[in-house]
Order: C-alpha cells, then sequence, then structure tokens
C-alpha cells in the first residue's frame, strides 16, 4: 500500500514534470521543477486526490527564474541561444533571448493559453494563432503547444507501472510508466512512456508516441544537479525520431525558486521592454 | 477523265435533288466547323484558366521540391542558380514566352491582435506579369513595385482575416534558412482577388528580393522559375527537351502543366475525346444522308446502266463515275460548308459567341469560366472532319456504285421498264 501511495506521488511529479519541466521546459517549466523536491519529500501517506490538489496549490503558488542555454541541431543548422526564463504558477512564463546578439531581446510571453512573439527587430508583437500550435517554437523541436499546455498528465491519462527494477547499476531501480490518454481527453500523444529512479524520483528519459503508436521524439534528461537547492537534471535533450541526427538541447546554468515576480512582469508591455 | 465527265454531269441531272444533298453536307461540315471550333475554344480557355493564373505552362524546380516544398531544396541546390536564369531561359528557347522566378515560404502574419499563416510567394513583378496573371487580379490598392520595397499583396480572405487594410503594415515571421525567426515589416500594398477561395485566404506576394532577406536566402537561391509558353500544348515536349539534352543547369528539373496538374491533363483529354466523338456522330449522320441519295440515284439510272454497259462500258468506269459524283457532291458541299462556317468562324472566334444571357457565371474545376466563348480554329481537327465527312460520302456511294458495276445488263433494263 505504500508503496502504492509513493507511485501515486512519483507519477504526479512525472506528470507535472513532463508537462511542464520536460517538453515545454523552454515554457519556463522551471516553475515545475520544484516538484521533484516535493516527490522526493516522501509525503507517501497522500491518496492521488490529495496529492494533485496540493501539487495544484504548490504549483500556482510556485515561481522561479532561471537561465538556459538552448542548442539547436538541425540537418541544415546549429545554433545555440542564451534564454533568461521566468515563470509563475503553472500558466505564465516569459521567456528572453540574451544571446546572440543578433536576436537579443526576441521573447515569449505565455499566459494561460496565449502566446506571443516579441520580435525587436521590428519591434512588433506578434500573437501566435490556434493553427500554429504544433508549429516549431523559437526554431527548437518544441512546439508552441508544448509552452501552453496546462492541463496534468494526470487528468488526460491513465497510469500504471510497467516495470520495475534494475534497468543499470548507475540509475539504480528504476520505474516505467505508461501512460494511455483518457477517452475524451484532448491531448497530442497516443502513449507515453516514462522512465523514473526511485532513489531520488528524478526522470530518466520520456518516450512519447503517436496515435499509431509510433515513436514521434524522446525527452533524455541528464546531469542531476541541486540548483537553489532542489535536485533537478540541470540537462535534458528532445530528439525527434524521424529526423536522425537533430536534437534540441536546454542546460540550466542558473535556476531560483520561489522569488518574488509582480504579475505584470507577464504582461504584453513587459514583453517589449 | 471520261469517267469524272459522266459522274459530274450526272450530278446535274437531278439539280434539285443534288443541291439538297450538297446542302446537307455543307450542313453538317458547318457545323462540325463550329463544334470543332467551339471545342478547341473551350479548351483553350480551361487550359488557360488553369494554367494563366499560377501554374504557367512548365516550371523549374529542385528534383526534390515538390510535393513537399522544402525551404533549402532550391534550384541548384545548396550552390543555387545564376540569379538571371530566367533571361536566359527565354532568350535561349524561342518556344517560351516568358520566364519568371519564385521563391516560397510560409510565415505567420500579425497586424498585432490578428494573426494569420499565410503562403509567401516572392515574385519579380515585371516578369511574373509577363507569364501569370495573378498579380492582375488586384481588387483594390496598387500593384507591386518592380524594386523591392518592402510592399505586400494579401489575397482578400487572408486580408480579411488580418483585418489588414491597404496602407498599413503587417509583420512577418518565419523559421529563416540559417535557424533563426526571421522577421520583417511588409506594407499592404492592395488586395488580392483570384475568385480561388483557398488561394484568397492563404497567398500573400511580396517582391523575390524581400522574401530572400526574409528567408535568409541569398539571391542564388530561389525554388522555382515558371514558364508560359506561345503555345501550351508544346509543354511537354519543351519539357522533354529541357530535361533530356542538359539544358539546364545540375540540380534543376522542368515539368509541364500536365505533369504538375494531371487532373487539368486528364480533364481536357476527356473534354476533347467526347467531342470527337460527337464529331464522328454528325460525320455519319452526313454520310447517311448521301448513301440514300446515291441509292436513289443509281435506281433510278438502271436502264441507262444497262445500257451503257450493253454498249461497251466497263463495270469499272460504271463504278467510278458513280463515285465521281459522290465525290463532286460532298466535294461542293465541304467547299460551300467552309465558305458559311468560315464566316461565322470570323465571327465567334474574335467577337466569341456570349452565353451569359443563358448561363451567367460559369464554373468548370472550380475555376470561373468566362461566359463568352472564343472559338478557335483547328486547322488539323477541320481538315480531318473535312475529309472524314467527304471519305463517308465516298464510301457510302460505294454500295450501290457496285451494285451498279455488277448489274447484268438485260435485267437492268429489264427492271427499268417495270418502274
Amino acid at each position: 500500500m505504500n508503496s502504492k501511495r509513493s507511485l501515486a506521488v512519483v507519477l504526479f511529479v512525472l506528470a507535472a514534470l513532463s508537462v511542464l519541466a520536460a517538453p515545454s521546459h523552454k515554457a519556463g517549466t522551471p516553475g515545475l521543477l520544484p516538484l521533484y523536491a516535493w516527490g522526493m519529500a516522501g509525503d507517501t501517506d497522500l491518496d492521488p486526490v490529495e496529492i494533485i490538489d496540493k501539487v495544484d496549490r504548490m504549483m500556482r503558488g510556485e515561481s522561479s527564474q532561471g537561465r538556459v542555454e538552448m542548442t539547436v541541431v538541425t540537418e541544415h543548422w546549429t545554433r545555440s541561444l542564451e534564454l533568461e526564463i521566468w515563470s509563475k504558477g503553472k500558466d505564465k512564463a516569459l521567456i528572453r533571448i540574451l544571446a546572440p546578439k543578433k536576436e537579443e531581446g526576441t521573447a515569449t510571453l505565455k499566459v494561460g493559453r496565449d502566446i506571443w512573439n516579441y520580435l525587436p527587430k521590428i519591434d512588433r508583437t506578434i500573437r501566435v494563432p490556434s493553427s500554429m500550435m504544433m508549429g516549431s517554437w523559437m526554431g527548437s523541436h518544441f512546439t508552441n503547444d508544448d509552452l501552453v499546455k496546462e492541463s496534468l498528465l494526470a487528468e488526460d491519462y491513465n497510469i500504471k507501472v510497467v516495470y520495475e527494477g534494475v534497468r543499470n547499476e548507475e540509475d539504480g531501480t528504476v520505474w516505467e510508466l505508461e501512460l494511455l490518454p483518457k477517452p475524451e481527453a484532448p491531448v497530442v500523444w497516443g502513449r507515453i512512456l516514462i522512465q523514473v529512479r526511485q532513489r531520488d524520483l528524478m526522470p530518466i528519459w520520456s518516450r512519447y508516441y503517436d496515435e499509431d503508436d509510433v515513436l514521434k521524439r524522446t525527452l533524455t534528461f541528464h546531469d542531476y544537479r541541486e540548483m537553489d537547492g532542489r535536485l533537478v537534471p540541470a540537462r535534458f535533450r528532445l530528439e525527434p525520431a524521424d529526423k536522425s541526427g537533430e536534437y534540441t538541447e536546454m542546460v540550466y546554468h542558473e535556476l531560483h525558486f520561489n522569488i518574488d515576480i509582480p504579475d505584470r512582469k507577464f504582461s504584453l508591455s513587459q514583453l517589449r521592454r | 477523265m471520261l469517267v469524272l465527265k459522266l459522274g459530274w454531269r450526272n450530278l446535274w441531272r437531278n439539280t434539285r435533288r443534288s443541291l439538297i444533298t450538297i446542302a446537307a453536307v455543307a450542313t453538317a461540315f458547318f457545323f462540325l466547323i463550329l463544334l470543332v471550333g467551339m471545342t478547341m475554344g473551350l479548351k483553350d480557355q480551361l487550359l488557360a484558366n488553369g494554367t494563366n493564373l499560377m501554374l504557367g505552362h512548365v516550371q523549374l524546380h529542385n528534383p526534390d521540391y515538390l510535393p513537399d516544398r522544402g525551404l533549402y531544396d532550391t534550384l541548384g541546390g545548396r550552390q543555387g542558380v545564376d540569379p538571371d536564369l530566367s533571361s536566359q531561359i527565354e532568350e535561349k528557347f524561342t518556344a517560351v514566352k516568358a520566364a519568371a522566378p519564385r521563391v516560397y515560404g510560409f510565415a505567420l502574419l500579425s497586424t498585432g491582435e490578428h494573426s494569420a499563416g499565410a503562403q509567401l510567394i516572392g515574385v519579380d513583378p515585371e516578369r511574373e506579369a509577363r507569364v501569370t496573371t495573378f498579380l492582375n487580379t488586384l481588387h483594390t490598392g496598387q500593384p507591386l513595385a518592380a524594386q523591392a520595397q518592402g510592399g505586400i499583396l494579401l489575397g482578400e480572405g487572408l486580408a480579411e482575416e488580418l483585418r489588414a487594410q491597404i496602407g498599413g503594415e503587417v509583420a512577418a515571421l518565419t523559421q529563416a534558412a540559417d535557424g533563426s525567426l526571421g522577421n520583417a515589416l511588409f506594407a499592404v500594398r492592395g488586395i488580392l482577388r483570384s475568385g480561388l477561395s483557398h488561394v484568397d485566404k492563404t497567398l500573400a506576394v511580396v517582391h523575390v528580393s524581400d522574401l530572400q532577406d526574409l528567408l535568409v536566402l541569398p539571391p542564388q537561391r530561389i525554388h522555382e522559375i515558371v514558364l508560359s509558353l506561345d503555345d501550351p500544348m508544346q509543354a511537354d515536349a519543351l519539357t522533354e527537351q529541357l530535361n533530356a539534352d542538359s539544358e539546364l543547369p545540375e540540380q534543376v528539373e522542368a515539368a509541364s502543366w500536365g505533369d504538375l496538374s494531371p487532373q487539368l491533363r486528364d480533364y481536357l483529354a476527356m473534354f476533347e475525346s467526347s467531342y470527337g466523338f460527337i464529331i464522328g456522330l454528325i460525320a455519319i449522320f452526313a454520310a447517311l444522308g448521301i448513301l440514300n441519295t446515291m441509292l436513289m440515284a443509281v435506281f433510278e439510272r438502271s436502264r441507262e446502266i444497262g445500257t451503257v454497259t450493253s454498249l461497251g462500258m466497263l463495270p469499272e468506269q460504271v463504278l467510278f463515275s458513280i463515285l465521281a459524283e459522290s465525290f463532286f457532291l460532298s466535294l461542293i458541299g465541304v467547299a460551300a460548308g467552309l465558305g458559311i462556317g468560315g464566316w461565322a468562324m470570323n465571327y465567334l472566334s474574335t467577337s466569341g459567341l456570349d452565353l451569359s444571357r443563358w448561363m451567367g457565371e460559369m464554373a468548370i474545376m472550380s475555376t470561373r469560366m468566362d461566359p463568352v466563348i472564343r472559338f478557335q480554329w483547328n486547322w488539323e481537327m477541320t481538315s480531318w472532319a473535312g475529309l472524314t465527312l467527304m471519305a463517308a460520302s465516298i464510301l457510302a456511294a460505294a454500295i450501290p456504285a457496285f451494285r451498279a458495276a455488277r448489274m447484268d445488263p438485260v435485267k437492268a433494263m429489264a427492271a427499268a421498264k417495270g418502274v
């Protein structure tokens, strides 16, 4: 029973993680990173509903700020961007490009389901229409949709453990969880597999499959480090399955939690700054 | 010679009947000419509607470009091609009337709160106007300037979606070739109304250099060269020539309008063959009329044929004199038909046949049809129709002619008495 409960906690963490920390990381997912730490705390006596409730409240109160280096490698070009990310709650995020010079000041604001891009060269703010949600975000392999997704995996997917044991010495005992969408869930994926190590609830990878159960992309986590007192994967990499050799990698250089960010930070006027 | 003379003279022994038959042949040929003229006119119009707006008659691409229209699959690959390739092709191939370069890019257009995805086409306005007509579908505003000045033309539906006004500005955001977030501001110069909703909803036209800047592509990298020909039906032949003789730079491939739009090619072929069938039917009816006349003529002349045969006229001479009669009959008929047909065609090919009173706006294959059909001479088809008509007439006369030639003189004369 106890292990089942802690599993639920893990699942939840994963859910949040893969929604926010992972694919939407660029979205300022750091806001959710604290969840890892929370999971580690081992509040294993909660039932799933309580857990969700607790995490929801926790997330809403959560905020973060960080510096990330994003490297995108495609068949035709490779480029590296330095980003600053602010997030508050699960629905607000602001990302600004610090380097290279050519794109400095380019910024993305996410509030709820809306995304705006600010382009300093032309000094204009462009709202991303819903028809472009599956389009690439800033030339990376992440989509705009990854950025706005707010629902928790636990709400949209039925989750079960499909493996528990040791895959390799380094990671120790791991869980592998299979997420299948609930019948009415408005989700993009047909199936998600996530591997998590039991020791500290750190995710190792997650794999995303489409409705035909074809692997579309893989997210891998690396460099687990303490940042601002919490253990987080400081580097993660998204690889599309259909374009071999291409990937987008994010590396956290700096990350702070629970800092006071005024709401006006996430406004169009601040976006232009 | 005697045979021809006999045939000619026989023709005028029953002037009224011969004239009626000649009139029948003439009328048949007249209608055939008009039918061919209308078929060709409609076909030309269908083809023009299908190709003139945007498709052109021949297009050059990187072999990998279609159907995905990848940003990097430019003519000549990574090195690109001479930016003047269009004018070189124009000069080198006499069949080519004009050639124009194009660059394509998908971009997010925005006027602030209102955004929409659009297919940006970069054109050389002067060249494009000589190849296709979509720049002429300007509904309001100004055309694009010949030089790159940051102007943009929007399809009507797209302009509505963006709430864009002439004189206003539109921001464009796209994934540039170097991976950066290409962005630029364009001034709305005009609104296009092509009449094709899928085009008007997504089409945005800018100068080719402006689009290359936005996409971070150098001037030598273009996606397409569109050619228009004097005779669109030569497109396949030219395409073959271009591809076969390594007339084009590396990684440049030609495709004709028929290759690019097989449904248009199929539709025209179906259209042509169905009219060919009708033309064949009319020729058969005309031939039946002649058959009737000739049967009567021979039957009437049984006694006379018996007489000339018994006087020593050879059966072949009898046969050929009748065939000659039929030949003259159809020749005069076809000539008369050509006369009135030519006169009518002269009018219909210049002024056209205005059907608007009866059908209003017509749309075939989802393209708007001009309700005025301009008939088109097609000498090949017209000659074939005339020859078919004459051959049918002569063949029809052959049956009674053979019968006459094989007649037993005695019986023939006796039979005549009975009449």
